[in-house]
């Protein structure tokens, strides 16, 4: 009890970490540090596979990217942004408006959850099961936002690269000229 | 309770003191080694055959003056080398050195951590691997050890994708994550003497596996992390004494837990070697003794195959090692993957 309580505090420490500290890759080792407790509580909890798939693609793969960027472009000089603006202060009540939304929905309707409680006996097969049967259509709707994002990300890049092709060749002919 | 306690403390001690303990007999090898094929005689003076040179060279480490350069980040440049090790130590704790035995009355496990969950839960935690190298690029602010860093990173996180592509598929040709059963699976002979060992199954997954461990490890073909004569020395080049030495355990200790794992999906785990047979169903404690001699034996090998490699082929170029990664070993795994896993289906029909 005593060590699901001192993982609890550590995950929401580390998270504020993440959130408020001024330099962006002690704020990226705050989120690793945040998904490897969270990876502790799912371990506390008995279930191996989960915990380890959390180690394996967020704090194993996902964080490592972050950190990798931060440190190939040396984001020292950018400390957070702490600029004020209404749209920040907009877009932030909303998404947490939405979110407390899904929460009462999830409590009053007392919707199924993926408890992992239930998953310890044998986690893979329980999982999967569960994963491509009950769950199916949230899990294939997130496979297609991921896809989104990958999409937009490729959209992005192509596009920035065609102005910066555009902008070589102007700065060229003003060079000939 | 209490009992539980002393045994996961007992057993810890073991699985730490055994790869601890071997690191100097394993640097000494490499340096007789590196002698031997270079015709030289290698460290011969301290002791019978030199065997005492690593001795010398831990109180060599120890005693050295500390030198902690001033424009470094503090914290993050202390706590590289520890969280370098500590990583690396990590996916030992549910490398088996045994099958399992009963005793007092119960079965014991011989690893620390008992899951069925074991070969994964090992590839999970040696994912890690690249932070320690990454924080002591960073925290070193030097571009010799940035660069260094970030060769080792983006190495590592590339070969992992092959290397785990070899390792799906021999979860898939088992059927478990559990390293006992594997190594039961392993533990038949084909013709009475050619072992059931999962290279005979899966050679590509095997080698695969091979040249993953080298760019896991950053040795030689792939240290591009520390080209000497491109980046002096790479990510530890601003560490010194002990601190040095913590980076050098953990590569020698991530080393062997990835040939442990090597031998486990591949070359029959902990199962005795061929010839061992009549000796071992005398007793179960002598069977349980000779399985551990039959792992470090095998673990010796890969030791040994590791510093021959090292002195037999030179550096890769940065190019070259990403191509090799991403444009061949990659597909083929992926390929070794679907024909492995429609085999499995059609074997289970």
């Amino acid at each position: 009890m005593a060590v699901d309580i001192m993982l609890t505090i550590l995950t929401v420490v580390f998270a504020l970490m993440v959130v408020f500290s001024k330099k962006t890759v002690v704020a990226a080792f705050s989120l690793l540090m945040t998904l490897l407790m969270i990876a502790m509580i799912y371990f506390q909890l008995g279930t191996v596979f989960i915990s380890a798939v959390q180690v394996l693609i967020n704090a194993g793969a996902i964080a490592i990217l972050f950190v990798f960027v931060m440190m190939l472009i040396n984001l020292e000089q950018f400390t957070n942004n702490r600029e004020k603006s209404k749209w920040k202060l907009i877009v932030s009540t909303v998404t947490i408006l939405v979110l407390l939304g899904v929460f009462a929905l999830v409590i009053n309707n007392n919707i199924e959850t993926l408890s992992v409680m239930n998953l310890a006996d044998n986690s893979m097969k329980t999982l999967f099961a569960k994963l491509f049967d009950v769950y199916y259509l949230p899990f294939e709707m997130a496979t297609v936002l991921l896809l989104a994002a990958i999409v937009a990300c490729i959209v992005i890049t192509s596009h920035e690269k065609h102005e910066v092709a555009e902008e070589l060749a102007a700065a060229k002919s003003e060079d000939k000229v | 309770m209490l009992e539980a306690a002393i045994e996961i403390l007992l057993k810890t001690v073991v699985i730490l003191a055994l790869p601890l303990g071997a690191l100097p007999l394993i640097i000494h090898v490499e340096r007789r080694g590196a002698a031997f094929m270079q015709k030289r005689l290698g460290p011969n003076r301290v002791g019978p055959f030199g065997l005492l040179q690593p001795l010398a060279d831990v109180a060599k480490f120890m005693f050295k003056e500390e030198v902690h350069p001033t424009h470094v980040r503090p914290f993050f440049y202390t706590a590289a080398p520890m969280v370098a090790l500590i990583v690396a130590l990590l996916p030992l704790a549910c490398i088996p050195v045994a099958g399992p035995i009963e005793a007092f009355g119960r079965t014991i496990y011989p690893e620390v951590f008992r899951s069925d969950m074991g070969i994964f839960f090992a590839f999970a935690v040696s994912a890690l691997g690249s932070y320690g190298i990454l924080l002591a690029g960073w925290a070193s602010n030097n571009k010799y050890s940035m660069l260094g860093a970030l060769r080792a990173c983006a190495q590592m996180v590339s070969y992992e994708l092959s290397l785990s592509t070899s390792v799906v598929a021999m979860i898939f040709l088992f059927g478990t994550n559990d390293i006992h059963v594997m190594v039961q699976a392993q533990s038949g002979y084909w013709l009475g003497f050619i072992p059931q060992w999962g290279v005979f199954y899966q050679p590509i997954a095997a080698m695969l596996f091979l040249v993953g461990i080298f760019a896991e490890s950053n040795r030689l073909p792939f240290d591009l992390a520390e080209g000497e004569s491109e980046i002096v020395a790479g990510y530890h080049l601003e560490y010194s004494s002990m601190k040095f030495a913590l980076f050098f355990m953990a590569e020698y200790i991530h080393m062997i837990a990835l040939s442990a794992l090597f031998i486990i999906l591949f070359f029959g785990g902990y199962g005795i070697l061929p010839g061992m047979e009549g000796l071992a169903s005398k007793s179960p404690y002598l069977l349980m003794l000779l399985q551990v001699v039959s792992l470090i034996i095998k673990i010796a090998c890969m030791i040994w195959f590791f510093v021959w490699v090292r002195w037999t082929l030179p550096r890769f170029r940065y190019d070259q090692l990403m191509n090799l990664g991403w444009e061949r070993l990659l597909p083929l795994g992926i390929a070794n993957l679907i024909v492995t896993v429609l085999f499995v289906y059609f074997r289970n029909q």
